[in-house]
């Protein structure tokens, strides 16, 4: 097995929103970032994916398995962190391990104490009492105490201040590095997945728009500056999307390499996953 | 599913101690010859267990849950047998309660008495948890409050309504040929009642969609 996820053409139609023919593949011990705005399409894949949405069109397959037919299974060896759905607020972190026992054939309570303690989360506590950072890393540790083999995590570090976000960053590297973990990971806080993510997965409006490896991305693409004169001889199969700015033109383009060879611009940036964002969303064509 | 048990009782822990308290009143009552509230306590914890849905509901459990190894399954599951469970231990407790209290007051204990009224409240009990699951599952706790409150009301019409045109004392004369089995027939249609309510909660949870 290769792929620890493969979405193969990934169809769900809402009233106002559809998902048209998701397909990428996570392989295994990598961590993939999946970016896209607000809407974009980012939860709901995720949620087809644990069948948490269970009338789509499309295959999706978990460690080679099917996930509808082989969901215990599967779930038995995925971590999950959801963007707003956890253990009511009434329960503490001691409930939660106590109904993680039952719950998880492979639940490791010295684990989860370890990350509570870690996180500066008090065991008998209500939920309610904590902050939003706080839950967000209750939620990390609970998705983390079962020796997942995959975890599927929606915007873990929203809500977290930077600190936080560093130390919750650097658990999910080393979790990679010491097992063999994979990791599916959404945010639109692009800057973290610049540093841990060995793919980006980009969706936008429903519809997968790029999904290559960080190093790709980050290395071969890039945002030529130039003027309008300049920007009108350039060829439109040259770059990707374009906006112009206040004094100039942002271009992006996939070969920084190739463009420089053909054309007399000396301005190539290097792009970061926002920049991708903002140009792929707002840019024209 | 005792992990789902587990976090079921958790949530409702608070609730015991307001159970033990109306226990003790209910055991004081009983004592000075004032009301018999027994048959309150089971009820109780059926009331207590659908707030678990509102918390569930406004924490998005369910769509958590799901992400869980047989999470659909053993959510349903765990709200049936918490609530039974917990319903046969309040009814023990306030059956022996009522044994106690009986002897104090008369010196015997009316053993006939005290089961059938428990035999009857817990089915009550049983009844109102088979009614309210599906629609909670189906609609959400404040749309089934309403739904039972509608039912409730018009059972009560179309019972009086039929009453009118109705019999009934030929009906429960021709019946009583069954009081014999009484508690058996309460039993088994009890378990038919809950097994089938708990199939339809399991067969709506299934099917949604968060």
């Amino acid at each position: 097995m290769d792929n620890v996820l493969e979405v193969k053409n990934l169809c769900k139609k809402y009233d106002n929103f559809e998902l048209k023919n998701i397909s990428f593949k996570l392989p295994k011990g990598m961590i993939m970032g999946f970016i896209g705005e607000n809407g974009a399409g980012k939860t709901t894949t995720i949620k087809a994916i644990l069948n948490i949405i269970k009338s789509y069109n499309g295959e999706i397959k978990i460690f080679g398995l099917d996930n509808r037919k082989s969901d215990k299974e599967i779930k038995e060896d995925i971590g999950v962190v959801l963007d707003d759905m956890f253990f009511p607020e009434i329960l503490t972190p001691n409930d939660i391990n106590k109904a993680m026992q039952g719950i998880y054939r492979n639940w490791d309570t010295g684990m989860f104490n370890d990350y509570l303690k870690k996180f500066s989360l008090l065991p008998n506590k209500q939920i309610k009492t904590f902050s939003k950072g706080m839950r967000k890393k209750l939620e990390i540790a609970t998705a983390l105490s079962h020796h997942p083999k995959l975890l599927i995590l929606d915007e873990p570090t929203s809500g977290l201040d930077p600190v936080a976000r560093a130390e919750v960053v650097q658990i999910f590297q080393s979790i990679i590095e010491k097992d063999e973990c994979s990791i599916l990971l959404s945010s639109h806080i692009t800057a973290d997945l610049e540093h841990i993510a060995d793919y980006i997965t980009f969706i936008n409006n429903g519809e997968i728009v790029l999904s290559k490896t960080t190093d790709e991305l980050l290395n071969k693409y890039g945002i030529v500056k130039c003027t309008e004169k300049e920007f009108k001889d350039i060829d439109k199969k040259d770059y990707i999307k374009y906006r112009k700015t206040k004094y100039e033109y942002e271009i992006l383009v996939s070969n920084k390499k190739d463009f420089k060879t053909k054309y007399n611009i000396s301005i190539i940036d290097k792009i970061t996953l926002d920049d991708l964002m903002v140009l792929m969303i707002k840019g024209e064509k | 599913m005792t992990g789902f048990i587990k976090k079921d009782l958790a949530m409702i822990k608070s609730n015991f101690k307001l159970l033990g308290i109306l226990i003790v009143v209910y055991a004081i009552m009983g004592l000075m010859g004032k009301m018999d509230m027994s048959f309150i306590l089971p009820f109780m914890c059926v009331m207590i267990m659908i707030s678990t849905f509102s918390y569930d509901n406004y924490n998005k459990w369910d769509a958590y849950s799901f992400s869980l190894p047989n999470g659909r399954k053993n959510s349903v599951k765990s709200k049936y047998v918490t609530t039974i469970l917990i319903t046969f231990i309040v009814s023990i407790i306030t059956t022996l309660l009522s044994f106690i209290i009986s002897y104090v007051n008369t010196q015997t204990i009316n053993y006939e008495q005290i089961l059938v009224t428990m035999l009857g409240t817990v089915f009550g009990t049983l009844l109102v948890l088979t009614i309210m699951y599906p629609i909670i599952y189906k609609f959400g706790v404040e749309k089934a409050r309403i739904g039972i409150f509608l039912l409730v009301f018009g059972i009560v019409i179309i019972g009086g309504l039929l009453a009118n045109y109705i019999d009934l004392s030929n009906i429960l004369k021709s019946l009583a040929f069954l009081e014999d089995y009484i508690i058996i027939i309460l039993i088994i249609v009890a378990v038919i009642m809950v097994y089938g309510s708990y199939k339809i909660s399991e067969r709506i949870f299934s099917k949604k969609d968060f």
